[in-house]
């Protein structure tokens, strides 16, 4: 047994080396200055207002993206799970399929979608229905980031879906439940795993994103993503925006918390 | 049944949703016209293109060698570390898993700086390298995760009873353990493969100079257009997973032929399909890349000379005809503003021989000690510049000793002439109720404050706290009615009649009016900007001699009119104006304005590193409001 362990040593060095390490750079840059010395100055950035509102924003944006793919992926991932198998696992793959397309070529596509003149407000006018003005608007940044998000929603519940025993459900509706009783008392309660793992695979992303809200947001919607890859390419002030990285890392490890919290055994991963 | 029905249109929509934005780039790869904004009729050339554009294919090369090498070492150091953490008592086990799920729920942002921060304080040149360390630091955890629940599926007496009847332990490990936790690590690998294939942000942050994938080489399209060759390439791409995953799952016997939900029992043809099929594909994709990579790269060694310039600022049958004429290598990089290039050259992870600034940037450089002094001795061809624009660059380079001007321009509005009623003289109509939502405004800090400044009637090297709030405050009163703040997309935005106005460079104006006869251009009578971008050789360079070569070449008349044919930007070369057939545009006054036109024109300068922070913050103020 002792020499199985040693198998683990190369991943060992590698996730020190890359994992652990970087991350204290980004708490050296973030708790010191240019000159090196040691301040809270970077962290406190947070707190001025044009700060403040991109990190709200980005909340607010990325709580409802996420509301928005968990009420999708969940009747989504049931009904996957109901199909015979043969037909899931090439469905699930279809989920896979789409990223085989460039991220930022398939987001792209959407400005063509969505501008004044493009695909879906010809098919509109074409029908003299109302034309769609999202482009550019925090709703075009929502459905980038349902789009772009989705998929991590539906693996991870219907990974859950498919293990849950059908016996289980049998013996609820021997003893006299109903559909709505099972799913509440059942269903709902055995994929949980499932369903914060996939809010948090959604929830994380699209806090820090700052492609889509670069490309469907015009520009003129700042998230907090956009203020830190700004200070780090454009303002080239990497203290600042390690200090600001650190906040973000604040949810990222209430995330981890809630992970570990109802996921115990790692049955909810996506993959 | 009508369960089934709705369950059936649900799934219809969601499949509807994903696979709109796919369906239309598969349309792009067809369109005629260069850009996106507009259809120009069927046609097959750009997947003819496609091959023979070498920047691409490098890219897609780059791109599936770093997916596979990553996927691969991820693969072996993730199932090995899977079975050594699973022999780890809970606790340490918990640890490992917590650490492994860093990168999984790690913001990529806060991923890519990491790695950035750490490569650059331990000095590896950013480069392939670690581009690849960083791909494989990011798929590792999605091999544990693969792999882990197989090995806890696997019955540990069967193990023991293989040792008990005298089997080594790595014998037993490979005929018992092993087939069981297979499809696992298979499709740990396939997933590490594909998130390598899809990632962006760390590798935008971990990339050096020479080298990109394909999403970054489409990053820094975007601001220009991407080019159509790319929806052709994602079109070839997309097409040919789509039919291997087809024959996995159509073939009869397959009963479980997925990648991902695997039972013990597997069908033979899928078997056949993972094992030996998908392998050989990426093999050859892989040894046939390697061949056209290495045809194209073998001229190079150390005579070669690394390029730092704005994104599509080059034709690159001028880079071609350079190696061919010089046998020095290029190394070709591009920027999308000068914020973007400084801290690179400045930080010295990359040694530039050759970058491509503006003026007020030459100045930051000059004043932080940057700029090599130039050899003009090695640049006879610096005669055929117009001596005006030698005088205009003494306004950032004092003496004339480090810069050689490249391309100038003026910033002006264009608008479309069918959806503007009266002409155009003034920046005010940027402030014009009736255009709401029909205005494109620059999305860079100098360009937008020279607007307001000047529409102020100040300098727009203006460091007066009163005059910039007041700039501020226009600009924020400005927001409401800006459709979007963009760089170069004005130009498939106003071609695509998506706007009425833009502020916009001259040089895009030229190839817009080519493209949409309604588009005029003009310089506000307020004054505007009027900016030159000159060539530089950093001091760190490697290769000083090629880089004035190098910038010896761009000056030859012929060479630089193929430029200005390319780019369209006004270019200072005499001689290469001569040269231009047609008398339109030779005339032109958008590209060559008269001098009295000039007059009224200041040239931006470097203000020094606090007003430069003083304009970020105001800058950003806006942005947030």
């Amino acid at each position: 047994m002792k020499s199985k362990k040693l198998l683990a040593g190369p991943y060992l060095f590698w996730s020190v080396s890359f994992i652990i390490i970087p991350l204290l750079m980004i708490f050296y840059y973030g708790l010191t200055d240019q000159d090196g010395a040691f301040t809270f100055a970077n962290l406190a950035k947070i707190t001025t207002p044009e700060n403040l509102k991109a990190l709200g924003l980005a909340l607010l944006l990325s709580l409802i993206s996420t509301l928005i793919c968990l009420v999708m992926a969940y009747p989504l991932a049931m009904i996957l799970a109901s199909m015979n198998v043969n037909q899931t696992s090439f469905i699930v793959l279809i989920f896979i399929l789409p990223m085989w397309m460039n991220f930022l070529l398939r987001t792209l596509a959407w400005q063509t979608l969505l501008e004044k003149n493009g695909v879906i407000n010809s098919i509109l006018s074409f029908f003299h229905l109302p034309q769609l003005a999202i482009i550019n608007t925090p709703y075009a940044i929502i459905l980038g980031m349902v789009y772009n998000f989705l998929p991590f929603m539906v693996l991870p519940i219907y990974n859950v879906l498919v293990k849950i025993d059908k016996d289980v459900i049998n013996a609820a509706r021997d003893l006299g439940a109903n559909n709505r009783q099972t799913f509440f008392k059942i269903i709902l309660p055995l994929t949980v795993p499932g369903i914060i793992s996939g809010i948090t695979m959604v929830f994380v992303p699209a806090l820090t994103t700052f492609v889509i809200s670069d490309l469907l947001g015009g520009s003129k919607i700042l998230l907090i993503g956009n203020v830190i890859e700004q200070e780090f390419k454009q303002g080239s002030n990497w203290h600042v925006g390690s200090g600001l990285s650190l906040v973000l890392m604040i949810f990222i490890i209430l995330s981890m918390a809630l992970i570990a919290k109802y996921d115990k055994d790692g049955e909810g991963t996506a993959f | 049944m009508i369960k089934n029905t709705l369950q059936k249109i649900y799934l219809g929509l969601i499949f509807i949703l994903l696979y709109a934005p796919i369906i239309t780039l598969v349309v792009l790869s067809f369109n005629n016209s260069k850009t996106r904004a507009k259809w120009g009729g069927f046609t097959g050339k750009w997947y003819v293109a496609l091959f023979q554009n070498e920047q691409i294919m490098n890219a897609l090369y780059t791109t599936l060698i770093i997916a596979l090498l990553s996927a691969l070492i991820a693969t072996l150091i993730g199932t090995a570390a899977a079975i050594g953490i699973q022999a780890m008592r809970k606790r340490v086990r918990t640890a490992m898993m917590a650490v492994t799920n860093i990168p999984m729920l790690n913001a990529d942002i806060v991923t890519g700086i990491s790695l950035m921060l750490l490569f650059i304080a331990f000095r590896f040149s950013l480069g392939f390298a670690t581009i690849l360390m960083a791909h494989i630091t990011f798929n590792i955890p999605y091999v544990i995760l693969s792999v882990m629940p197989k090995l806890k599926q696997t019955n540990r007496r069967t193990y023991e009873a293989a040792l008990d009847l005298g089997a080594s332990p790595i014998y037993a490990f490979f005929k018992v353990v092993f087939p069981d936790i297979l499809p696992g690590v298979f499709s740990g690998f396939l997933l590490a493969f594909t998130m390598s294939l899809d990632d962006f942000v760390i590798t935008h942050f971990t990339k050096g100079p020479g080298v990109d994938t394909l999403s970054t080489k489409i990053y820094s399209e975007v601001r220009k257009g991407i080019k159509p060759e790319m929806y052709a390439l994602s079109t070839l791409l997309f097409v040919s997973v789509l039919i291997l995953l087809i024959l996995v799952n159509v073939s009869p016997s397959s009963k479980e032929g997925s990648t991902r939900k695997y039972v013990s029992k597997k069908s033979k043809a899928a078997r056949f399909v993972f094992r030996r099929l998908v392998p050989a594909v990426m093999a050859i994709v892989i040894i046939a890349g390697g061949f056209f990579y290495g045809s194209k790269r073998s001229v190079s060694g150390d005579n070669q000379v690394i390029v730092y310039n704005w994104g599509e600022y080059l034709d690159p049958e001028v880079i071609t005809i350079f190696e061919e004429e010089t046998g020095i290598s290029v190394v070709y990089e591009e920027y999308e503003t000068n914020e973007i290039m400084y801290p690179k050259v400045q930080s010295g992870a990359i040694a530039y021989d050759v970058v491509c600034p503006s003026d007020y940037m030459i100045q930051r450089m000059i004043e932080n000690d940057l700029l090599a002094e130039i050899n003009f001795d090695h640049i006879p061809n610096i005669k055929n510049i117009g001596t005006q624009y030698m005088e205009q660059s003494r306004q950032f380079d004092a003496e004339n000793k480090y810069s050689v001007p490249y391309c100038w321009g003026t910033v002006g509005i264009l608008y479309n002439k069918k959806m503007v009623e009266e002409p155009i003289d003034s920046w005010s109509v940027l402030w014009d109720e009736t255009y709401k939502d029909n205005i494109l405004m620059q999305d860079s800090v100098r360009d937008a404050f020279a607007v307001a400044l000047k529409y102020l009637g100040y300098s727009l090297n203006s460091t007066d706290l009163d005059e910039l709030e007041a700039a501020k405050a226009l600009l924020i009163e400005q927001k409401p009615l800006v459709q979007a703040y963009v760089i170069d997309q004005v130009r498939d935005k106003m071609i695509g009649n998506e706007a009425a106005i833009g502020v916009i460079y001259s040089g895009e104006a030229i190839y817009t009016q080519l493209e949409n006869p309604d588009l005029e251009y003009v310089i506000p009578k307020e004054g505007s900007n009027v900016w030159i971008d000159s060539w530089v050789i950093p001091k760190n360079a490697k290769h000083k001699e090629n880089a004035e070569a190098f910038i010896n070449f761009l000056c030859r008349p012929d060479i630089a009119k193929m430029n200005f044919d390319y780019i369209t930007y006004s270019t200072p070369n005499i001689e290469a104006r001569k040269l231009i057939e047609d008398p339109a545009i030779r005339n032109s006054t958008i590209a060559f304005p008269d001098a009295s036109e000039l007059e009224r024109c200041e040239t931006f300068q470097f203000l020094g590193d606090e007003n430069d922070v003083l304009y970020n913050e105001l800058w950003r103020e806006i942005k947030s409001k």
